[in-house]
């Protein structure tokens, strides 16, 4: 049933989850103190302001990020298991950062490491080919993530096997690579990554109502005076960059894109993409954090790539979310 | 009473779905607040007909006129607010409360942030009224049953508040008591405001009580094209001719109601 009434409610409890998340994490980690002592000793200053804060910064728009943009695949594709992930988008941008290690792409350009370069455009080059699999004939949202599928494991195929050829430097990096983390993350980075994701969010924002109407079906939404076509191809392309720019700065972080919304879904129900989408980010935001602080504490003094915890607590989610489709209460 | 308005023109149109059903060469003229019936059996066109005047398909020649111009040459907010469209069921699940969904159908008419209006709550208020889903606004969609989401979809087509409505099939899937409903509330919006129905429809009798004109399509071709009157006084032969199957007409003790059907008739197959 609708619970309209309780939604404000709901929303205040995760947004103080998630800036608590966002407040407390960066105290957190192989080495914790508290707020006095980053203030009174000069070494703990420097961890938390030039290594936590950047860190715990990346985290918190990455996961929000991801999390915005699987709402927007679920919603163009209408299918609840669209994300980043599914769709091969993290895949690709992988396979880009692997060809560039592996060519042993040192250089920058920009400020943007070549290796960066390449998972942007592998994740963008994915994209197109999902894309025109979607324009292609009889293709519907369940081929859709069929197709997605098997750009991942062809790109995780190529990957394994430059892996394999690859110097053991190179193989080490690359191995690194593909787990994801946020860890190393200056402020220079950090910027180079927030501007086309906060790009992407004000893009989202100015389309939130059309997002509502994609749910409904493309001839609904088309007579209902939606440009489907122009505002399809305005949401997947600055998607897509985006997702590509968050890949190349933390490597395939998997099942955040897809656990956010449906968390949403399952909190509030019945809600339209203005407060998904808000609600999406905070989760999503405040998942990546916490997940990237039990990371770094969990396995002391190893850290532990966070895309390891996501994927970990993720994956039962995903079959959770699987399960729940029967109830039809979801999409 | 004066002489109504042509709304739809459709001129010389060849069209394609899936590049299966085709037609070739329909021509049709629809006046102000005529309700039109198209009928003919499985793939000769006729959703085909009705997805080209909701511009969801391109003709491949011919024109469509609305309101004297081109469909293709309005935007798709302004081709929104000239013609609705109730499909004859959606694919996947919608998630949205009745409410917001029957809100989302008064998207032409708001601004880039969609910001409803005092104006278009009351008129989401009142399209639930006249069609009997006020009991239902705060329910999820994908929480109600075929005959209730038949009618919410109904109700967000009527809050677009277009002249022109097109139904595909609308009550295919219905059992025969949400179908009564469905079309109860159909009329209501009707009689309530000005409106040009099309609709695809299977069922003879519908066609003919509800309304007032029926266009025939066989392979493509209009076989049979004026007023349900006019239609009755060719039944049954007409409709051998459009299904190539024997009809028979029924007639009830109670009134004069007659029906037609093709219970218990062999089956030829006419071309």
């Amino acid at each position: 049933m609708y619970t309209g009434k309780i939604i404000p409610l709901k929303l205040t409890i995760i947004s103080l989850l998630s800036l608590s998340a966002l407040f407390f994490c960066p105290f957190i980690g192989i080495t914790s103190f508290s707020l006095q002592e980053v203030i009174s000793k000069e070494e703990f200053r420097f961890i938390f302001f030039q290594i936590r804060i950047p860190r715990t910064l990346a985290a918190f728009f990455t996961g929000g990020g991801l999390a915005v943009a699987g709402m927007v695949f679920q919603a163009l594709f209408r299918n609840p298991l669209a994300s980043p992930y599914t769709l091969g988008v993290s895949g690709g941008a992988s396979l880009g950062a692997a060809l560039c290690i592996a060519a042993g792409a040192g250089s920058s350009i920009m400020g943007i490491s070549i290796i960066s370069l390449g998972a942007i455009g592998g994740g963008v080059l994915s994209m197109v080919l999902i894309y025109g699999f979607l324009l292609s004939k009889e293709s519907n949202s369940a081929t859709l993530v069929l197709a997605g599928v098997v750009v991942s494991t062809v790109c995780s195929g190529l990957i394994m096997f430059i892996h394999q050829i690859s110097p053991l430097h190179h193989a080490f990096q690359i191995m690194r690579w593909t787990m994801g983390g946020v860890d190393g993350i200056n402020y220079q980075l950090l910027l180079i990554m927030l501007i086309p994701v906060l790009l992407f969010f004000l893009v989202v924002t100015i389309l939130l109502p059309q997002l509502d109407q994609f749910m409904t079906g493309d001839d609904i939404a088309y007579t209902r005076g939606v440009n489907i076509r122009l505002s399809r191809n305005i949401l997947i392309s600055i998607t897509a960059l985006a997702v590509g720019f968050m890949v190349a700065t933390c490597g395939p972080i998997g099942f955040v894109g897809i656990i956010a919304p449906h968390a949403c879904r399952i909190i509030i129900p019945g809600v339209r993409h203005r407060m998904l989408a808000l609600c999406s980010f905070l989760i999503g935001a405040s998942f990546l954090t916490i997940s990237d602080t039990i990371a770094r504490v969990i396995a002391q003094p190893a850290e532990i790539p966070v895309g390891i915890i996501t994927a970990i607590f993720g994956g039962p989610f995903f079959l959770i979310v699987l399960f729940r489709r029967k109830n039809r209460l979801m999409m | 009473m004066s002489i109504s308005k042509e709304i739809i023109s459709i001129q010389n149109l060849h069209a394609a779905y899936k590049s299966n059903v085709v037609l070739k060469g329909i021509s049709l003229s629809v006046r102000k607040n005529e309700r039109w019936a198209v009928i003919g059996r499985n793939g000769t066109g006729k959703s085909t007909l009705i997805k080209a005047v909701a511009s969801i398909i391109e003709p491949q020649s011919g024109k469509i006129l609305v309101n004297g111009k081109d469909i293709l040459s309005y935007n798709a907010r302004s081709r929104a607010r000239q013609i609705a469209y109730v499909p004859q069921k959606t694919d996947g699940v919608i998630p949205y409360t009745v409410y917001d969904y029957i809100m989302m159908g008064r998207y032409s008419a708001m601004d880039l942030f969609a910001v409803a209006s005092q104006k278009d709550h009351s008129i989401v208020r009142e399209v639930l009224a006249l069609c009997n889903i006020a009991h239902l606004s705060d329910r999820i969609m994908s929480t109600l049953s075929g005959g209730e989401l038949q009618r919410v979809l109904l109700a967000g087509a009527v809050a677009q508040n277009t002249p022109v409505l097109l139904l595909d099939e609308p009550t295919t899937y219905l059992d025969p008591a949400h179908e009564r409903l469905f079309f109860h509330a159909l009329s209501r919006v009707h009689y309530h405001q000005d409106l040009t129905v099309i609709m695809v429809t299977h069922d003879i009798n519908i066609a003919l009580s509800y309304c007032t004109h029926i266009c025939g399509l066989l392979d493509g071709h209009v076989a049979f094209c004026g007023s349900s009157e006019d239609f009755k006084s060719k039944c049954p032969s007409i409709l051998f001719e459009l299904f190539g199957i024997q009809f028979h007409k029924y007639s009830s003790d109670e009134n004069t109601a007659t029906v037609f059907g093709a219970w218990g008739a062999e089956c030829i197959q006419a071309k």
